[in-house]
């Protein structure tokens, strides 16, 4: 049996909206799992439910090994990480830490070395003293950060802890999450609806939608291999292209037949450019005409009118020559592998 | 699951406290408008109040001080707003705090320190008189007004000034760039954007004066307005007549209940929360506009502030009985010593006693609406409407009407001064506990409960202590109004129940200004104490003041 296991878990709000409707997972010890979706997809609520801040309508949720519903939040032993911090303005940021301490009877001594060590382990050892209020966001979500792992507590929730950062400390303040998690080894539940970081910092993704688990997996199996149209769109860029004779004469050209596939997609950066009768190594071609170009730096992105539809195509690393005008003939590369189909029921076909 | 039982009992006994202090009281003014004399039901009351020509100049006089109130406040406030957050202004501190002193000195004190200057007998009128300028004395409805934009401007100041240093610089800026004139620039960007602020103001300036009762009654020499009929119907020695003083009472609700209504409507759109990254800037003014704007400023301030520095000028006066000597002593002070030390004690002790139960039942109930929130809490925030409709000489002849007979007895003793301190001022108090938790993110109470407190507990450690500051600042505010509470008061109070503000209303009946000065100075003294302690305790907070 994993070590925390949530089943067929439902939560009602109102007389109609299911918050949840049927979900099960499975986490395991000292794994970092990440539940990703749109706002509304229930994944929050989720989160709630463990933490005990709202019971579930029906279902079961077990830590290691025993029910957890039955246990009041204050005694799950459940360190959680709030989206506004949470930090306790009237506190210092010592006491902060400490606070999860002092129920728990640890005496004053120890107190003062695990506080300190918690608060190094987040780099602000020498800000102990002051007070939060004056703190950047940075800074606040660090000392929720050490508040929650200094009690060492048996699971580890974070409710979109980075979400009210600014881009470049979100990155930052991610690797270091991700470094103190492999570090103290707790198992720990993230959510976050934002999918580059659910990429970078999960040994597993759960991704949600409307109160449903659409796949679970891991970074690369959840960006590579989705299982679903609605993952596959919400975990990076996809094009989808239009049915109709140029689709046709594409998925012919590469000898590709899928009873039941009614929608194809491929991704921008598996798709080439050439030049009209240029080599395709292989690969199918879609005729069209550049609509714009967008020059990103280390990345491009190329939209393609094509009889199939507007294609976008990345091109990594387009250096300072690679550049394409509106209006450019240019054939769009297709690779068989780069196919993604998917059923009228949504679901992948072929994968 | 004992957490919610508690709360279910709080939820009783508030209905159950307003039933007994809110309901009955006003259900018994109701109903005592419907009787007459001997005991029979009847409209005619409100017949006669409809074909009377007394009561229809009442009726017309409350609304002519109460807009003339509203202009004046508007235009003395707008203006002192206006000079102090856009130029610059020396001593602008200094201007604020004069604001203040003119609203939390009883309004009466400015009645009579006008009259002092300007009355029959005024210092300033007979000092003209000597130069030969005969002045017409400040008696009647044009000496109400002036008092009453002096009194009540602060409203309009403090909420405009707010306003207008939150319009963010680039909004000007921007219709500057599009080619506006100054003036535009003024009409079109910054008046719009101060319009709920001048509204808010100016309507309760409007509230507050058709509830006064102590000005119209000392200024007005027979200038009747719907408070000052109540209170003379009700306490006539001979024919007191009760049924029709509750009349006065329901239609002076009505009134004053529109109003009411249409400031909350309106500062409920009072919603453009400026970002602040462009502050407004300050302008040096040069010149003789430099000086015209100081001396607008000080002028305001200072008028609004003459009742305050007058009496605290006369209340060190030589007396001899009740007359004026030349020269300086201690005297009015030595008979409040020896001859008023219960006025002083009653005053206390009543508005401690008020405060202490408007903190902890105004916490506990602001508590209940701010965190239970279902159908039963939101008919209980509109329940605590009520009181803000209720003129205080309303109020008081309520609980005459209502624990006079019957099941509770209450009049005569302190407890029913007390409690209608306390049933007046509560809203306030469970209003700001009610938005002050809701400024409190729940994420934070949810933190300390994940790191293994109980709810209560985390209530307890986390939640009491952010909002203990604005609790005590609160019950601070909470004593400058009950320590200056007149009209209700003066309906209730017995002779060993007599409190500061009704002594010096029955001084300066009596012309005994030294004494009465005096008192009012020990009364400013505690209004500036508490007020000092509140700001204290949440930061200079002009506006918490309205």
């Amino acid at each position: 049996m994993s070590y925390l296991t949530v089943s067929n878990a439902m939560k009602r709000f109102g007389p109609e909206f299911m918050a949840l409707n049927g979900v099960s997972v499975a986490v395991e010890r000292g794994e970092f799992f990440t539940l990703l979706g749109p706002s509304g997809c229930g994944k929050t609520t989720l989160l709630r439910s463990i933490a005990g801040f709202n019971d579930l309508t029906s279902g079961d949720i077990t830590l290691d090994g025993a029910n957890l519903r039955i246990v009041p939040p204050h005694q799950r032993d459940i360190g959680m990480v709030f989206q506004d911090y949470a930090v306790f303005p009237h506190l210092s940021v010592f006491e902060n830490v400490a606070f999860g301490l002092k129920p728990r009877k640890v005496p004053a001594a120890e107190i003062k070395t695990r506080v300190t060590q918690a608060l190094d382990a987040v780099r602000l050892g020498a800000m102990a003293d002051r007070l939060p209020a004056a703190m950047s966001g940075g800074q606040q979500q660090r000392i929720g950060l050490a508040r929650a792992m200094v009690i060492k507590p048996r699971l580890l929730l974070m409710d979109e802890p980075l979400s009210n950062l600014d881009a470049k400390l979100r990155i930052e303040l991610r690797e270091e999450i991700r470094d103190i998690q492999k570090q103290v080894d707790i198992a720990t539940i993230y959510v976050t609806h934002d999918q580059e970081e659910a990429l970078a910092i999960s040994d597993r993704i759960c991704v949600m939608n409307a109160g449903r688990i659409e796949q679970v997996g891991t970074p690369p199996e959840i960006y590579g291999d989705p299982q679903t149209r609605f993952v596959a769109e919400f975990v990076g860029t996809l094009n989808t292209f239009a049915p109709g004779a140029a689709l046709d004469a594409m998925l012919s050209q590469l000898g590709l037949s899928l009873p039941g596939a009614t929608v194809w997609t491929a991704r921008p950066e598996r798709l080439g450019l050439a030049a009209r009768g240029g080599d395709t190594g292989g690969a199918a071609t879609l005729e069209g005409t550049i609509a714009k170009f967008t020059y990103l730096g280390r990345e491009a992105h190329v939209q393609v009118e094509t009889p199939a539809g507007l294609v976008v195509v990345q091109i990594a690393n387009p250096g300072m020559t690679l550049t394409h005008q509106p209006g450019e003939q240019v054939s769009v590369l297709v690779p068989r592998e780069a196919l993604m189909a998917f059923g009228a029921d949504n679901i992948r076909i072929g994968g | 699951m004992p957490r919610l039982n508690f709360w279910t009992v709080v939820m009783i006994l508030t209905w159950l406290m307003l039933f007994v202090l809110l309901f009955i009281p006003v259900g018994s003014v109701l109903t005592a408008s419907f009787y007459d004399q001997q005991g029979n039901v009847t409209i005619a009351n409100y017949l006669k109040f409809l074909s009377e020509p007394r009561f229809h100049q009442a009726f017309f006089n409350t609304l002519v001080v109460g807009f003339g109130g509203l202009f004046g406040a508007l235009l003395l406030g707008s203006i002192m707003a206006f000079c102090v957050s856009r130029f610059v202004i020396r001593g602008g501190k200094f201007v604020s705090l004069l604001a203040i002193l003119a609203l939390v000195s009883p309004p009466f004190i400015g009645a009579y320190s006008w009259i002092v200057l300007f009355g029959a007998g005024g210092v300033v009128r007979g000092f003209l008189r000597d130069m030969g300028i005969n002045m017409p004395p400040i008696y009647g409805v044009g000496g109400i007004l002036i008092v009453f934009s002096l009194k009540f401007y602060p409203y309009v100041y403090l909420m405009v000034s707010g306003a207008l240093s939150n319009v963010n610089r680039s909004l000007e800026e921007a219709a500057e760039g599009l080619g506006l004139t100054p003036w535009q620039r003024t009409m079109k960007i910054s008046f719009p954007m101060v319009f709920p602020a001048l509204t808010a103001g100016g309507l309760l300036a409007l509230i507050q004066a058709i509830a006064d009762f102590g000005t119209p009654r000392l200024l007005g020499r027979g200038y009747n307005v719907l408070a000052t009929e109540a209170f003379t119907l009700y306490s006539a020695e001979v024919g007191s007549n009760m049924s029709m003083a509750t009349t006065i009472s329901v239609v002076l609700i009505l009134v004053s209940m529109v109003f009411v209504m249409l400031q909350r409507y309106v500062s409920r759109r009072n919603v453009y929360h400026g970002n602040m990254i462009n502050k407004p800037i300050r302008i040096q003014l040069k010149g003789w506009r430099n000086v015209l704007a100081h001396f607008a400023v000080y002028f305001i301030g200072l008028c609004g502030a003459l009742p305050v520095i007058i009496s605290v000028i006369y209340s060190f006066r030589k007396t001899s009985g009740p007359v004026f000597q030349d020269g300086f002593a201690l005297q009015s002070y030595e008979r409040i010593l020896f001859g008023l030390g219960d006025v002083v004690r009653n005053s206390l002790t009543f508005s401690m006693a008020a405060v202490a139960l408007i903190v902890i039942v105004g916490t506990v109930v602001g508590v209940l609406v701010a965190r239970r929130t279902n159908f039963n809490t939101a008919l209980l925030d509109g329940a605590f409407m009520v009181p803000y409709v209720m003129p205080g000489i309303v109020i008081g002849i309520a609980f005459i009407a209502a624990f006079n007979t019957g099941p509770i007895v209450l009049t005569g003793t302190a407890t029913i001064i007390i409690l209608s301190i306390f049933i007046r001022r509560l809203p306030y108090t469970v209003r700001t506990t009610a938005s002050s938790l809701r400024q409190i993110s729940p994420s934070m109470e949810e933190a300390a409960i994940s790191l293994g407190y109980s709810p209560f507990q985390a209530f307890l450690r986390i939640t009491v202590p952010l909002i203990v500051p604005g609790i005590i600042a609160g019950g601070m505010l909470s004593f400058v109004t009950a320590i200056n509470e007149l009209s209700s008061s003066l309906v209730l109070y017995v002779g060993s129940t007599m409190t500061m503000p009704v002594r010096i209303y029955l001084l300066i009946l009596d012309g005994d200004f030294g004494v009465a000065a005096a008192l009012s100075t020990i009364l400013l003294l505690l209004s500036g104490c508490a007020v000092y302690i509140a700001f204290r305790f949440m930061g200079r907070n002009e506006q918490a003041l309205l």
